[in-house]
């Protein structure tokens, strides 16, 4: 037994140093993953659900000058999915503010028009003396709002519900001030609260998301982009792997091994340990980066979750399943042509599958129920168990056994194959 | 022939043992419709160099396999210095070194790490391995590329590394598949040259091969295999001889006139005789009798000889008569 492990350690090192020696293959199997998860995670922040430091560029264009476009401004700057610019008379025109949509300037553009707080008073006051709205002199205060065509219809829908709020809060106001001056024209001394604010009959409403429930969490950019290019990594070193026992077996060096006293698993050992390494290496370069990189390029940062043990766990049983698969491909192809095209290929089916480009959440429910299928689907969902929903080790441990269940499958398959050839 | 086999360097000793036996051994493939070995048997005595000959797909490689432990049989036995395969497999791998036809070495490492690789594979540690590797590359003549990847190798080069790291744990037989296809003349002189020397120190060779001078150089045993059998084997001596005939060969030095067949023919003995160009062979009932004769034949009409041979056959006309008749050794 100490003679084979020797003799696996030593595999062990001629594979690393088989590996390490191919730069190009380094570069795919650590930096690729990397950018993939920094680039997705930052280009696609608006499409998954919470983004806290999601922003949306804003200009409000307060040709008025008065309360109005103050309160707008005041309002979307203390929200921090915006990003507001203020900026006061004169109009650049509308061809000038189009074209800053265009260019992705902003996203929305904010048109208080000239006059409108006076306007609003003074609609304000003649409806307070009781004139009938047909006889007033002003009509309501327009105010317009640009967006970019390429935003979600729900996103405009969001943003000018928003903005309607505002307003009503800037009507309350002064209507308000407008009774206070009736009724002290009356000879009531009255006077409003300094800060408004505070003298409101409801709170802010409170956001509350859970996180312990099983289905139905959207995942943040980062939160489902990690995960998903870890096993998506680690799952398309099928490819190295599978092409690098084939050509062992068409140089003719597996079969020189096999014609000495080394036992298969010492073979098998040697040559799958070090991709099991670069698997775990992978996922720790993946995670670090999204818990210390990619704030710092203004991107959402991950929470790691508080069970480091699930995340092993995970790691360990999705790079077993992968390593599983890659020997089983080399076991059933002929060529280094044939595994590279059918690893890749079921890797990218059981990718797409398994939520890795798409979050399951938002699949339809057949695609679901399929979904079910793919083992990056029960990685990600171990990993989603951790990082959404604040699991532990026993919360990942069926998507694990899951993972260590189709690595055994895989690997019986390989070992019939194997038997069949002798 | 440029070059006569060696004789038979095994010990006294151990000569009863063979160096490997086989028997009734048959393989026949999954989908296959006729067995690649069908009933094989063979003893390749201990220290000789023993060849194996056979056209694409006669078996030789499937045998080989055998022999090496790649593959299993469908029935029947195998022996190697004694040991019953199936039963002893771990104790004659120790005994057994393969050099494949295609290089097995792993082109990304340097040859020393090639060969410290397999020294360590084979059980070898220490001092011994880094003994073993000295004198593998010595062998070799590869110190001085000792520490380059193989892939900037020659295939001359390859080949050289692929024997001796075949060779890292000494074993008693090796098994060469094609040792020599497709290499330039200096590399395979220095393979051959290779051999004669492990074959000198007493270890027992076995290899397969196509070329015909190459196993009349170095084999003094050989077994003919075709379709799955075994057709013929002994000592290349006897197999020469199992083609003898009354055959005589000449090469003149410009064509002979018209009607010398007909002259020929006149001689006593001769039955048959066919002349292309300044080629002519002689079909005789005593070739020792005959050849008087038409060496007379050819002094009186003032015709030059090149070279002239009769008596045995050459082992590629043994090859091709053999194999073009199957059964019929």
């Amino acid at each position: 037994m100490v003679e084979s492990l020797k003799k696996l350690a030593t595999s062990v090192r001629k594979e690393t140093r088989i590996i390490l020696r191919d730069r190009q293959a380094l570069i795919l199997f650590f930096v690729m993953p990397v950018l993939f998860v920094l680039i997705l995670s930052l280009a696609l922040r608006d499409a998954f659900g919470e983004r806290p430091g999601a922003t949306f560029p804003m200009l409000v264009l307060d040709l008025d000058g008065g309360e109005v476009g103050k309160a707008v401004v005041t309002a979307f700057a203390a929200n921090p999915h915006f990003k507001v610019e203020r900026r006061g008379p004169p109009s650049p025109g509308q061809a000038a503010l189009e074209q800053d949509i265009r260019k992705g300037r902003y996203r929305f553009v904010v048109i208080v028009p000239q006059g409108a707080t006076a306007q609003a008073k003074a609609r304000i006051a003649q409806l307070a003396a009781n004139f009938p709205p047909e006889r007033l002199s002003d009509p309501p205060v327009q105010i317009r709002m640009l967006a970019d065509p390429a935003l979600r219809s729900d996103y405009r829908f969001m943003v000018a519900t928003a903005l309607a709020g505002i307003l009503h809060g800037v009507e309350v106001k002064l209507t308000g001030e407008q009774m206070v001056t009736n009724l002290r024209a009356l000879g009531y001394p009255l006077t409003l609260p300094s800060d408004m604010t505070r003298a409101r009959a409801f709170a802010s409403v409170r956001d509350e998301p859970l996180h312990s429930v099983r289905s139905g969490v959207i995942p943040s950019s980062v939160q489902q982009n990690a995960p998903a290019w870890t096993l998506l990594a680690m799952f398309f070193l099928t490819v190295p792997l599978s092409v690098s026992f084939i050509k062992e077996r068409e140089q003719g060096s597996l079969a020189r091994l096999q014609t000495m006293a080394v036992p298969g698993w010492v073979v098998l050992g040697g040559k799958t340990t070090p991709y099991f390494v670069i698997n775990q290496i992978q996922m720790l370069s993946i995670l670090l980066v999204s818990v210390y990189v990619l704030p710092l390029l203004g991107g959402d940062r991950l929470d790691p979750g508080n069970a480091p043990l699930a995340l092993i766990l995970l790691g360990a049983s999705a790079s077993l399943a992968a390593i599983g698969l890659g020997i089983a491909v080399a076991m059933y192809a002929r060529t280094a042509e044939q595994a590279t095209a059918f690893s890749s290929s079921i890797v990218m089916i059981m990718a797409a599958l398994g939520g890795i480009f798409v979050p399951k959440v938002v699949m339809p429910p057949l695609m679901q129920e399929l979904a079910t299928l793919s083992p990056l689907a029960w990685g990600l969902d171990g990993f989603l168990d951790v990082f959404v929903r604040g699991g532990g080790v026993r919360d990942v441990l069926p998507e694990s056994l899951g993972l260590l269940g189709f690595s055994l499958v895989c690997h019986v398959l390989a070992v019939l194959r194997y038997q069949n050839r002798l | 022939m440029t070059d006569s086999p060696l004789p038979d360097s095994g010990e006294a000793g151990h000569a009863s043992v063979p160096a490997i036996e086989v028997e009734n051994l048959s393989k026949t493939f999954k989908g296959a419709v006729r067995p690649a070995l069908d009933r094989v048997s063979l003893k390749i005595p201990r220290g000789v160099i023993f060849g194996m000959l056979g056209p694409n797909g006669a078996g030789k490689t499937t045998l080989l396999s055998i022999l090496c432990g790649l593959l299993k049989p469908s029935s029947g036995r195998v022996r190697l210095d004694g040991h019953d395969m199936s039963a002893e497999t771990p104790r004659i791998k120790q005994v057994l070194g393969m050099v494949p036809q295609e290089p097995a070495i792993y082109p990304t490492l340097t040859a020393r790490e090639n060969l410290q690789y397999f020294g360590r594979m084979q059980g070898i540690t220490g001092a011994r391995l880094t003994q073993r590797v000295h004198e593998c590359l010595q062998m070799g003549e590869l110190e001085d590329v000792a520490d380059e990847r193989v892939e900037h190798f020659s295939g001359g080069f390859k080949r050289r590394l692929n024997l001796v790291v075949g060779l890292i744990h000494e074993p008693q037989i090796l098994i060469l598949d094609e040792p020599t296809v497709a290499i330039d003349p200096h590399s395979r002189a220095f393979i051959h040259q290779r051999l004669r020397e492990l074959h000198a120190r007493g270890v027992s060779i076995v290899l397969s091969t196509h070329q015909m001078d190459e196993a009349e150089q170095l084999c003094h045993h050989l077994a003919i295999i075709n379709q799955g059998r075994i057709i013929a084997q002994g000592t290349l001596d006897a197999l020469l001889q199992t083609q003898r005939d009354g055959c005589i060969r000449m090469q003149l030095k410009r064509p002979p006139p018209a009607g010398f067949d007909a002259i020929l023919r006149r001689i006593a003995g001769v039955y048959a005789v066919r002349v292309e160009g300044a080629r002519i062979r002689v079909n005789t009932e005593d070739a020792g009798q005959a050849v008087f004769g038409i060496v007379d034949a050819l002094r009186e009409a003032g015709l030059a000889l090149v070279s002239l041979s009769f008596g045995t056959a050459s082992l590629e006309e043994v090859f091709l008569a053999l194999t073009e008749h199957p059964g019929t050794p």
